[in-house]
């Protein structure tokens, strides 16, 4: 387990070269992903309901001609309040060649983080399966939780792919 | 210097698929007994063109294949042979075999070797029955296509120079990496030098790296022959020639005396212009190309008039001298082939006479892209000398891709737009009325723009008519009947996916008036009617629709057989049914009123998923027919299916499309209408008629704004054959939509087939009404 989230986390290089990651919070918790699996960030707009999709699918919007899901991690992992305000955010992902947003409480910043300043996060259970977490990383006194969100955004849990691979 | 291949596979593909098409319309319009000298022409260039790219991209059997086909055809073109109905036959079976062997190159599939065999043989057996005594065994003619200079036939009409002449031989050609890098360039050129005097023209720089481009020349007493299989070891695959320099030759004048002059020749050398009508100007590089590997264009030989042009494209085109220096013995430069005399005799017939029947293909870009600017004004002017250049020039091949990407983004600007204007309605009069005039002409130009983006995707509907002509003539001759196609309106244009799509649905319709609705000749004698029968296939406009007439002057359809049969099988069908109603029963899963079930049709499948087919395009279709007169099959189909025309209805606070194609009525039911059974299902009476409902709203689970079925509005569906009434809020409009997949980023949802971009900008969903219909089956069922 721990060399699979330590090969994950270097991704292959050495422990000095930094990756970029776009920070955000889910609740209380935040959360870091890779930047470059991120298109854009947009404002929450109501989308349109999908019949019978589980509860955290909000549904589709139009992004400029192309139909894309909305996906609320706060429904699914069980974080903070569940309201949409004119500050709640969308990440627009780039997954697998699929384009795939994500609701959020607030984006905070953009962090180069060297995989060294990754730990691994211990085996615990809980909602957040580990399996999609690369680790853990602590800057000024802020805890990251670095997230593989390709894993996560095609996992079959999402239900967002037919047929998802896991 | 190695080029890969692959990157121009797909043109062959398509290429040859469209040269055989052509084949094939052209040997149904043959008239066997005065066979169209020009037709017969047109017919061998395709099947040459065929063998000429096959052999230059390696796909050897198909190029073996094509060249005993070739020789039949070249023998019935110089009436050595005389044409005859089995000919055809074995031509349009021989066409299938190489169709099918492209498909296997192409991946689908497999070639059965068997067949292969047994129709080179057939074709060998035409080719050498009753043949003349000089003929030469195809076989012995034929020798890989890879290896351009077979054993010239002995009889070669043209005299070739005797031995003892010396003669000069131009030969270029690209060695293999390996040969390059080692020493089997050196070893080529000693071995060469052995048979005579040896002239480096043009070697590639020392040091290159790769292969190079080499150009010699070879004064020796051989035959070419004696030492092209060491050339063709040396060199890439096909990547080599040979040609003779004929102003050394003393007989050349008078082998070669039928060319005409052509202008911008050097005068001392007319008689060895290819080309009559081709005004070149200056030195060219004849690239003869009679089997020599350079098939790729056979049916134009190119005038590479700017050689340095192609050098990045093909080694071999690079000038074979330098054009200043030594234009007479480019010019004259003639390659020695097996069929000599056969091959300018080619070139005599083609050059004065351009065929207009020869298909005017699209410029192959890719090809031409590599090869301009030169090779293609050389193409232009070998398919029609006289005065279409122009033609040729005008279509471009452009991968459909890219085309639904600017589809798309004119969707988004026709989307854009339609918000801008609703914004500006908002403002009312506050509106400054130049941005109201602004809105107004921008509208009318994104119309225009998406109509003419539109039409990109749009062909002409004759792609997919030409294959009826074989259809109905095999089928007709396998049934003993007599049967004329008669086609009108092939000019109909609709788009490229729904021709694609129609073409199987069609060809059922067609099978089917066939067999079942033209009679056999005794028969239609008895009834009074010309022994043969007539199918018509008509297309047309019609509003915002294509129409496709499919129709027969045959029995008609008999209502009291399909009443019979409809009782037999349990289906509810009463006498006072229209003529419509029940004409639609043959649409029916498993419904057969044929005696008998032969192996074109009968069994009873078949319509039922013509009808599915035609309206998954959003189409439908319909019967009219008169016991003795006739039948008629119309299918109504959308322009383009990227364009639904839909009924937005609402439920809760969400909005729905339903594809307008599936629609019978919508009605508002009254108190008690709306019936249950054990409790569960529902259904409405519409008419006497009991049909299913579908509460959308409890299905997709919303909050309907209704309690009551009375304030509702019913819409009553024809699913696949089987109708439903939907229950929904509220009406809202008919819009034409434009299709955006769901799938793309999401995946499939039951029950919606996929969604569209209203004017708001926001996204409704369309309803996949066969699987709505279906969902209301099962509930149904649970319910009995």
């Amino acid at each position: 387990m721990e060399a699979m989230i330590q090969g994950g986390a270097v991704s292959g290089d050495n422990d000095l070269v930094a990756s970029e990651y776009l920070t955000f919070t889910l609740g209380n918790e935040e959360y870091a992903i890779d930047i470059l699996k991120v298109q854009e960030i947009r404002g929450y707009e109501p989308p349109t309901l999908i019949a019978n999709a589980p509860p955290f699918i909000k549904g589709v919007i139009n992004l400029r001609g192309i139909i894309v899901p909305i996906v609320d991690l706060r429904i699914k992992f069980n974080l903070g309040k569940i309201e949409y305000t004119p500050f709640t955010v969308v990440i627009i992902l780039n997954i697998a060649g699929r384009v795939i947003g994500a609701v959020v409480d607030s984006v905070s910043d953009v962090l180069s983080l060297s995989s060294a300043q990754i730990r691994p996060a211990p085996d615990f259970s809980g909602s957040f399966d580990t399996k999609y977490i690369l680790g853990l990383s602590s800057i000024d006194q802020r805890m990251l939780i670095v997230t593989d969100i390709e894993r996560l955004m095609s996992s079959a849990d999402m239900e967002l792919i037919e047929a998802a691979a896991e | 210097m190695s080029i890969d291949m692959s990157q121009f596979f797909q043109v062959f593909f398509e290429e040859s698929a469209e040269h055989l098409a052509a084949m094939e319309s052209l040997l149904l319009d043959l008239d066997l007994d005065s066979p169209d000298i020009e037709q017969l022409n047109a017919i061998f260039r395709a099947a040459h063109s065929i063998k000429g790219s096959a052999g230059t991209f390696g796909f050897t059997d198909l190029a073996e294949t094509t060249h005993i086909l070739e020789n039949l055809l070249d023998r019935i073109r110089k009436h050595e042979l005389q044409l005859r109905a089995d000919m055809v036959d074995a031509f349009l079976e021989a066409g299938d075999v190489l169709r099918s062997m492209l498909e296997a190159h192409q991946g689908h599939g497999m070639v059965d070797l068997q067949t292969v065999e047994a129709m080179t043989s057939r074709l060998r057996q035409l080719s050498s029955d009753d043949s003349g005594a000089k003929v030469v065994s195809p076989v012995a003619a034929q020798v890989s296509v890879a290896d351009p200079l077979p054993s010239a036939p002995g009889d070669a009409p043209v005299a070739l120079p005797g031995d003892s002449i010396l003669r000069v031989f131009d030969i270029q050609f690209v060695p293999t990496d390996v040969a390059a890098s080692g020493v089997g360039v050196q070893n080529l050129l000693t071995e060469l030098r052995s048979f005579g005097e040896l002239e480096v023209l043009d070697s590639p720089a020392s040091g290159t790296p790769g292969a190079g481009y080499w150009n010699i020349r070879l004064r020796t007493s051989q035959v070419p022959e004696s030492f092209s299989d060491q050339i063709d070891f040396i060199a890439e695959s096909g990547a080599w020639r040979i040609s003779e320099e004929i102003s050394s030759a003393e007989d050349g004048d008078e082998a070669f005396g039928f060319f005409q002059d052509s202008p911008g020749v050097p005068d001392e050398l007319q008689g060895y212009g290819f080309f009559e009508p081709l005004p070149l100007a200056g030195p060219e590089n004849l690239l003869a190309e009679e089997g020599d590997g350079f098939g790729f264009f056979a049916p134009l030989p190119a005038l590479v008039g700017d050689a340095s042009g192609d050098s990045d494209a093909y080694g071999f085109f690079e000038p074979i001298s330098s054009p200043s220096s030594e234009p007479a013995q480019v010019v004259a430069a003639v390659s020695i082939e097996p069929e000599e005399g056969d091959g300018f005799g080619f070139f005599q017939l083609i050059a004065p006479s351009p065929s207009a029947v020869m298909n005017p293909l699209p410029v192959p870009v890719p090809v031409v892209d590599k090869l301009a600017p030169s090779a293609k004004p050389a193409l232009s002017t070998m398919k029609s000398p006289s005065a279409s250049a122009a033609t040729s020039d005008s279509s471009i091949r452009v991968s459909v891709e890219k085309v639904d990407q600017l589809i798309n983004l004119v969707g988004e600007l026709v989307i854009t737009q339609a918000m801008l204007l609703q914004t500006s309605a908002l403002m009312q009069e506050h509106a400054p009325e130049r941005l109201l005039n602004g809105l107004a002409q921008l509208e009318r130009n994104t119309r225009d723009l998406q109509e003419s983006v539109m039409a990109i995707r749009m062909m002409p509907i004759s792609f997919v008519f030409s294959r009826f002509p074989r259809v109905v003539r095999d089928l007709s001759s396998k049934l003993g009947k007599q049967v004329e196609l008669k086609t009108s309106g092939e000019t109909t244009e609709l788009d490229k996916n729904l021709i694609e799509r129609i073409a199987d649905p069609l060809t059922h319709l067609i099978r089917n008036s066939l067999d079942h609705g033209i009679e056999l000749p005794e028969k239609r004698q008895a009834a009074g009617k010309r022994p043969s029968g007539t199918i018509t296939l008509r297309a047309y406009h019609q509003g915002g629709n294509i129409v496709i007439e499919v129709g027969d002057d045959g029995a008609g359809l008999p209502r009291d057989k399909i009443l019979q049969k409809a009782r037999e099988r349990g289906l509810p069908v009463s006498d006072q049914m229209s003529d419509q109603e029940v004409f639609n029963l043959i649409f029916e899963a498993g419904f057969s009123t044929a005696e008998q079930v032969t192996d074109v049709s009968g069994r009873g499948v078949g319509m039922d998923v013509v009808r599915r087919n035609i309206q998954s395009m959003g189409g439908r279709v319909e019967i009219d027919s008169m016991l003795g007169i006739g039948t008629r099959m119309t299918v109504r189909l959308p322009l383009t299916l990227a364009i639904l025309d839909g009924m937005s209805v609402a439920v809760g606070d969400q909005i729905y499309i339903l594809p307008l194609s599936y629609v019978i009525e919508s009605l508002q039911p009254k108190t008690g209408d709306v019936k249950t059974l054990s409790n569960q299902a529902r259904v409405v009476q519409v008419r006497g008629e009991y049909l299913p409902v579908v509460v959308l709203h409890e299905m997709f689970r919303l909050q309907s704004a209704w309690t009551d079925f009375t304030q509702g509005i019913m819409v009553v569906l024809d699913a696949d054959g089987a109708k439903v009434a939907l229950f929904v809020d509220a009406l809202l409009g008919q819009h034409q939509v434009v299709i955006k997949s769901l799938e793309a980023n999401y995946r499939k949802v039951p029950g919606v087939s996929g969604a569209t971009i209203m004017g708001d900008g926001h996204v409704a969903l369309i309803l996949d009404v066969s699987a709505i219909a279906g969902m209301a089956r099962t509930n149904m069922q649970k319910a009995g």
